[in-house]
């Protein structure tokens, strides 16, 4: 916030987004047993997001992957940097751009027509529009029939499911994911992540998708960006040339698919700092196929 | 200071936390000095005291103190002798009597015991009895339903346990059943003795000729102000003793439940 | 539970609620008590019916609710706003404030009771004060909690949609903490229709509380057991009522792990829509209106009949006061 003075307003681009110099520091209170200190949350990342892109951030937790995301929502400011959507630098949190949270955080107090109105009721689009669009991403979504029910009445998967209608039903051009599925079953998160490429295709969205889980990242991903900790530091970013469309039972068994989430693995695993790699460790991705390591 | 954890009750911190109260008083101390009406309806803390301390010496208010809670302790003690052992039978013995009695008592539990007052008033007279009758009749219900759950609620597998050890009928009693239903018969206490307090003032208010409500009351119809201050003073201050020796009590009976990490 | 099993559990738990009606109207036509001072239920019940024909009832349940009602509305008045606003803004000052709020809420209201006839006489304004006081403690403590502790996830995910800060009151702060508040709005009324009664008993021409003190003065013990048993049903169904409307209200709360049991289907639950909204508004409106008017009539027919004298509550034993005797 201080140094905003030092970023521009405006940057010539073609990309949706783009992430400059973004560098987040926490003051740290003083403790008992701890003196008072700096924590570097991000360290200089800088990111390019194509439109229509679906570009994973991947990273074990606490590498900062929240708050940059929270950062592109909006809701936080960068200690230095700055954050460009279609050349315009973000300053607080709009409409333009759509968020799923880890938990749902639907509103229990109302239906899950109303929560997928939410955002529009905000934008204040007149009431008949909007029955006619929630119906639209309701139906998108696959939860034709339960417009009425409250949220304790759904499961989790159907609730993630409304979050997603949710973010997507006030139009934003960029959605951002923030370890969306961490909270569902296996099974259903499998199924959750063929839905959400199948409405990536039909709408068009650019979409930013946190996750701490590799497989995540390189099924669902046309990139992955692969953040390490201590301080958080984008590593590198690795581009996914898997076929589309993907499903998870074909692409998943595919020799590439093992050899990228080697490699990412690999990544992870040689992060300068605290994180060591565990010594007996063989790479999954060889015994699966040794032939594709070369 | 053996652990930094314990804030010694003294210290400025521990004052400092309580500075909105001692802004109250200074409010209370100053206001009544600005004149106007203020002046004659308020009496400041320092006047208070002053109050206080004459009743003290007089004995006047020890004699409402002793009658108000020896009120309160013989409701109290009747209430308990009756709703502990009637708990234990209704939520051990007799299961399906208490499913019968339940929605009485629950009914009864949930009267609105003013309504009763004039009740008792004519039955027992203006006596001593009708105010013990309202103490009784109000501590009761709380101490009954708790002891009802807690009995109810005590693990069946710990009785079978302790019988499969050969535990006679009344070890069983003190050993296993009194202890596993003690935190629900502990709560029970607690609420009755709680509004055994509160329902007393007002009791003594209606119908009495002694005792702290009276106290109060009378001071207000005789527009004693300063009196009146420090009669409610010390109703509050009582009530908060109570309130903070029975959290105490409890903590150390029952030390055992708070196994669980503290918020 | 099977509709047979159901019934048979619905016998039994009403059995005893029988049992003790019939004890009430037998005992005292055996003269195993003295009829004189318990009359058996039938005569209690004809007394109900004769004080509800001639409209006497009818009144001081008025006068009695408008005290109740008004003295709610101005505590929400009060500890609403200053909820929300200690419990989302000011959250400093709360905690500053905390201790001096939690010592004035233990201050047993009886206590207070003579001074608010100090401060405000004895009218209306008393015991509307005194029903304030009480009415605003569980209400606002409840409003600081429910409002400290919306998820933060639902405001997070509203205010990546950049919601105005009323758009986040309106849409998502008091939505959330609406049931919280409500519970608390619940202890409240309990607690009012309590301390009502007893201040009606204290110092009133009119009202539930004073119908049954005056019936008592007078010896009148039918009266006082109609009276009586008038307030307990009517404290007892106003429970049952905020019971019901908070579950009917907040139905889409999550039920305890028992209701969602999977396959189990969820009973019913009615939800009230617009039309219950206005006829309960309605309803209270014709409460606070009809029983300002009731309330002045008295209050000007007591003033007539006492000759202006400054007569404060009786205490029993001391001579009944005839002037608002016809009422």
């Amino acid at each position: 916030m201080a140094r905003d003075a030092d970023v521009p307003q405006q940057i010539q681009t073609d990309a949706k987004i783009v992430v400059k110099g973004i560098t987040s520091v926490f003051h740290l209170k003083k403790t008992r047993t701890t003196p008072a200190g700096e924590f570097i949350a991000l360290n200089d990342i800088n990111l390019e997001v194509r439109k229509g892109e679906f570009l994973v951030l991947v990273g074990p937790s606490g590498c900062g992957k929240s708050t940059l995301l929270d950062i592109l929502a909006g809701l936080a400011h960068p200690t230095s940097g700055g954050v460009y959507i279609d050349g315009k630098k973000v300053t607080g949190p709009a409409l333009d751009r759509g968020i799923v949270l880890q938990g749902y955080a639907l509103f229990p107090w109302r239906t899950v027509r109303q929560n997928v109105e939410f955002g529009l009721e905000i934008k204040k689009v007149p009431k008949q529009e909007r029955a006619a669009i929630s119906d639209n991403f309701i139906h998108l979504v696959g939860l034709d029939g339960f417009a009425d029910r409250f949220p304790h009445e759904l499961s989790g998967g159907m609730k993630q499911r409304v979050a997603i209608a949710r973010a997507l039903a006030y139009d934003p051009e960029v959605l951002l994911m923030d370890e969306p599925f961490a909270a569902v079953d296996a099974q259903t998160r499998e199924s959750l992540q063929d839905e959400l490429l199948r409405i990536w295709e039909a709408t068009g969205k650019t979409i930013l998708f946190v996750t701490h889980s590799i497989e995540e990242a390189v099924f669902l991903g046309d990139r992955v960006a692969v953040l390490t900790p201590n301080p958080g530091t984008l590593r590198e970013i690795v581009k996914i040339d898997l076929p589309r469309p993907r499903h998870n039972s074909d692409t998943r068994s595919s020799a590439e698919f093992g050899w990228i989430r080697r490699k990412i693995w690999e990544l992870l695993q040689n992060a300068p700092s605290d994180a060591r790699p565990h010594p007996n460790a063989v790479p999954v991705a060889d015994a699966i196929s040794p032939t594709a390591a070369l | 200071m053996p652990t930094r954890n314990i804030v010694s009750p003294w210290s400025l911190s521990r004052w400092l936390d309580r500075s909105s109260i001692l802004l109250f008083f200074a409010v209370w101390e100053v206001a009544p000095r600005c004149g106007g009406l203020l002046e004659t309806f308020i009496a400041p803390p320092s006047v208070v005291l002053i109050t206080l301390w004459e009743l003290l010496l007089s004995g006047e208010l020890y004699g409402h103190v002793a009658i108000s809670l020896g009120r309160a302790i013989s409701g109290f003690t009747g209430a308990a002798l009756i709703a502990l052992p009637l708990g234990f039978l209704l939520g051990g013995n007799f299961t399906t009597f208490e499913r019968i009695v339940t929605p009485v008592l629950r009914f009864l539990g949930q009267v609105n015991p003013f309504s009763l007052f004039p009740l008792f008033i004519l039955i027992f007279g203006i006596s001593e009895l009708s105010k013990d009758a309202m103490i009784f009749w109000v501590c009761i219900w709380p101490i009954l339903f708790n002891t009802i759950t807690g009995v109810k609620g005590i693990d069946p597998l710990l009785v079978k346990s302790a019988r499969s050890m050969g535990t006679r009928l009344l070890p069983l009693f003190f050993n296993v059943i009194l202890p596993a239903a003690s935190p629900g018969i502990f709560t029970g206490l607690k609420m009755g003795a709680g509004s055994a307090f509160f329902m007393l003032i007002a009791a003594e208010m209606i119908g009495a000729s002694r005792g702290l409500g009276w106290l109060v009351w009378n001071a207000q119809i005789n527009f004693q102000i300063p009196k009146l201050f420090a009669a409610t003073v010390v109703i509050s201050v009582l009530g908060m003793i109570l309130n903070t020796l029975l959290v105490t009590v409890e903590r150390h009976l029952l030390g055992w439940r708070d196994s669980s990490p503290h918020h | 539970m099977s509709q047979a099993g159901y019934m048979n559990n619905y016998l039994l738990r009403s059995s005893g609620v029988l049992l003790f009606l019939t004890l009430w109207e037998t005992a005292p036509r055996l003269a195993w008590l003295d009829p004189y001072f318990v009359p058996p239920l039938s005569v209690v019940v004809a007394e109900i019916g004769l004080l509800l024909g001639t409209g006497d009832l009818p009144i001081h349940l008025l006068v009695s609710s408008w005290r109740g009602v008004t003295g709610l509305f101005l505590a929400l008045l009060i500890a609403l706003p200053l909820g929300v606003i200690l419990g989302r803004w000011l959250t400093g000052l709360a905690d500053a404030l905390d201790p001096l709020l939690r010592v004035l809420s233990q201050v047993n209201p009886f206590a207070l009771l003579p001074l608010f006839l100090l401060f405000f006489g004895i009218g209306e304004t008393a015991k509307v004060a005194v029903v304030t006081w009480v009415t605003l403690w569980p209400i606002l403590f409840y409003t600081i909690t429910a409002t400290r502790t919306v998820d933060p996830l639902q405001i997070k995910s509203a205010a990546a949609l950049g919601v105005t800060r009323s758009q986040m009151l309106c849409k998502v702060i008091l939505p959330a903490a609406v049931p919280t508040i409500f519970i608390g709005i619940r202890i409240g009324a309990s607690l009012t229709f309590f301390i009502l009664i007893a201040a009606e008993m204290l110092g009133a021409g009119s009202g539930l509380g004073w119908l049954v003190h005056n019936s008592a003065m007078n010896y009148l013990i039918p009266r006082i057991y109609a009276g009586a048993t008038f307030i307990i049903l009517l404290g007892f169904l106003l429970n049952r009522f905020l019971l019901y409307l908070e579950k009917s209200l907040f139905a889409w709360q999550e039920y305890p792990a028992s209701w969602t049991t999977a396959g189990e289907i969820r009973p019913y639950v009615w939800r009230p829509g617009k039309g219950a909204a206005i006829a309960g508004a309605a309803t209270l409106s014709v409460i606070l209106i009809l029983g300002a008017c009731e309330v002045r009539k008295l209050n000007q027919e007591a003033m007539a009949g006492a000759g202006g004298s400054s007569g404060h509550a009786k205490h029993f034993g001391t001579p009944v006061e005839s002037g608002s005797g016809g009422f």
